[in-house]
């Protein structure tokens, strides 16, 4: 059991640069929390927080509904995986996964079960009398997580684990981490900027800009419904196109290609009825655009990824508002290619608010 | 055999054999000792020999032994139990050569070569470097015996699992 409450958390250091604004967030017991947001956001100074390793200015931390926002970090019962591993190298795996415990003096008969127990989960048993350097960067990382296992913590925190891994690695590691939560059922708080990595591992996600919190909800929500353009802009691969339009009777028109119209449907002309004449923002992610009569676009580049071809051009004609449109299998188009797009979806913001217009 | 046995047994696998290991690190510096203090006194040149030769080769080559044995049991081989014993007793013997010749030996100026204060002192560091390096042995075989005794039961153990895994 292990809910965590952060409560209108601030962090001001000691130049008055204020890093996280009112943070506000409640992780269920269970939940794998996953803070998402480009370098800078404030999502590690947050998880530090939390941690312990930075004070918090303003707002008030609880676990298990006690307030540990002064209590020092080897009091709140959190461990930490970092980046780096931040491994023993003269010790061997087995020393390196037991030594939190040896300097809580356990009796050693336990800590060798726990060692056990957590090399069993990790498939590190085969490993345990090697030393650090003998292992690849993925089994490394994993002997950082059993570090943090053997010492049954309420909470486990993440900061950007996967980082130093390799692409393939990566994707490996991160099932072994989403295995590990299942099994675990564990408390999980995960740093990272890496979107996918956030949208595959997290319960929810946190995404977060320039120290605000800009949207918590399911993976799902902010895919498919991000609050705001940064949302929109961060979450999905390749990011979302985003054109200025302005809103006149029952179509968009672009603003720097008037000559392309984009037809709303009735609910969208409903939801934008208070922006007839105005300018909002059109978002357009690039896997809801097909080939059909529709959107004129010169191709300007095209990459094939096997399953689907990232086909980039200018709509409305060469030197038009850039577009990228993500097509269903391998498709061979060339530089200076006409083809026609048609739009499956599209999202719709205010441009003054960025907002989502719903 | 209990759990607490079974588990403490188990441990031997993943971690070194530090107490052989650390006593007979123990009697190489016990012989340290031994060695910058003997030849203190040097009362009319009593030491200046060909003795003097020897000693400082066998120090040497005594201390790379047992360092050498001392890497070789913290991983616990059980052939470097014989090595250890063996200094062991020939840090008894040397009670019998050196120190014993010199505490027996009148100088010109009717002095002891040795007195027996530092006779004492030497003596009682040879015999507790012996007994360091004969524990070392003790605990290293027994270690060893039981360790080899418990790889072999996990082996069967793995064995029958695979076998049984098999059949079914």
């Amino acid at each position: 059991m292990a809910e965590l409450s952060l409560q209108h958390i601030d962090k001001i250091y000691d130049n008055n640069v204020q890093a996280v604004f009112d943070f506000n967030l409640d992780v269920k017991d269970g939940e794998l929390i996953v803070l998402v947001g480009p370098s800078g956001c404030g999502k590690s100074t947050t998880l530090r927080m939390v941690a312990g390793l930075e004070d918090i200015s303003k707002g008030h931390l609880f676990l298990d509904g006690k307030d540990i926002t002064q209590t020092p970090a080897k009091d709140r019962d959190m461990a930490m995986v970092f980046q780096n591993y931040a491994l023993y190298g003269h010790m061997t795996i087995y020393e390196n996964m037991a030594f939190s415990l040896t300097l809580r003096k356990e009796n050693p008969n336990v800590i060798h079960k726990k060692v056990l127990a957590a090399a069993e989960i990790l498939g590190l048993t085969s490993q345990l009398n090697k030393k650090p350097n003998q292992l690849s960067g993925g089994q490394r990382q994993r002997v950082a997580m059993g570090r943090s296992i053997v010492r049954s913590p309420k909470v486990f925190l993440f900061d950007e684990p996967l980082s130093n891994l390799d692409a393939k690695l990566r994707g490996a590691t991160r099932r072994e981490i989403l295995l590990l939560h299942k099994r675990l059922k564990a408390t999980m708080l995960y740093v990272t900027h890496d979107q996918t990595e956030a949208l595959t591992l997290a319960d929810r996600i946190v995404c977060m800009s320039m120290g605000y919190v800009q949207q918590v909800g399911t993976p799902l929500e902010l895919y498919d419904a991000p609050a705001n353009i940064f949302v929109a802009s961060f979450i999905g691969l390749p990011p979302m196109n985003l054109f200025d339009a302005k809103v006149a009777g029952d179509e968009l028109i672009l603003e720097d290609a008037q000559s392309v119209h984009v037809a709303l449907t009735p609910e969208e002309k409903q939801t934008l009825a208070a922006y007839q004449g105005k300018t909002i923002v059109l978002g357009i992610r690039p896997e809801n655009i097909e080939e059909g009569p529709g959107i004129p676009m010169t191709v300007s580049n095209n990459e094939n990824l096997g399953m689907n071809t990232l086909v980039y051009g200018n709509i409305g004609g060469p030197g038009g508002p850039k577009v990228c449109a993500k097509l269903k299998g391998w498709v061979g188009h060339t530089f200076g290619d006409q083809v026609q797009l048609t739009i499956k979806r599209k999202h719709l913001f205010d441009k003054e608010t960025t907002n989502a217009i719903r | 055999m209990n759990e607490e046995q079974m588990i403490r047994r188990d441990r031997m696998r993943f971690k070194n054999n530090k107490l052989s290991a650390n006593l007979t690190l123990l009697a190489i510096l016990l012989d340290v000792l031994y060695f910058v203090n003997i030849y203190q006194n040097d009362a009319d040149h009593y030491y200046h020999t060909w003795m003097i030769g020897v000693s400082i080769v066998y120090n040497l080559i005594f201390m790379l032994a047992a360092f050498l044995a001392e890497e070789g049991v913290k991983s616990y081989h059980k052939a470097y139990t014989y090595p250890l014993i063996l200094l062991g007793a020939i840090q008894i013997a040397r009670i019998f050569i050196l120190p014993m010749d010199a505490h027996s030996t009148t100088l010109d100026s009717g002095a002891l070569a040795m007195g027996d204060g530092q006779f004492t002192y030497l003596v009682v560091l040879l015999i507790a470097s012996a007994v360091c390096l004969v524990a070392a042995a003790v605990v290293n075989f027994i270690k060893c015996t039981a360790l080899q005794a418990h790889m072999k039961m996990l082996e069967e153990r793995s064995a029958a699992g695979a076998l049984s895994q098999k059949s079914a």
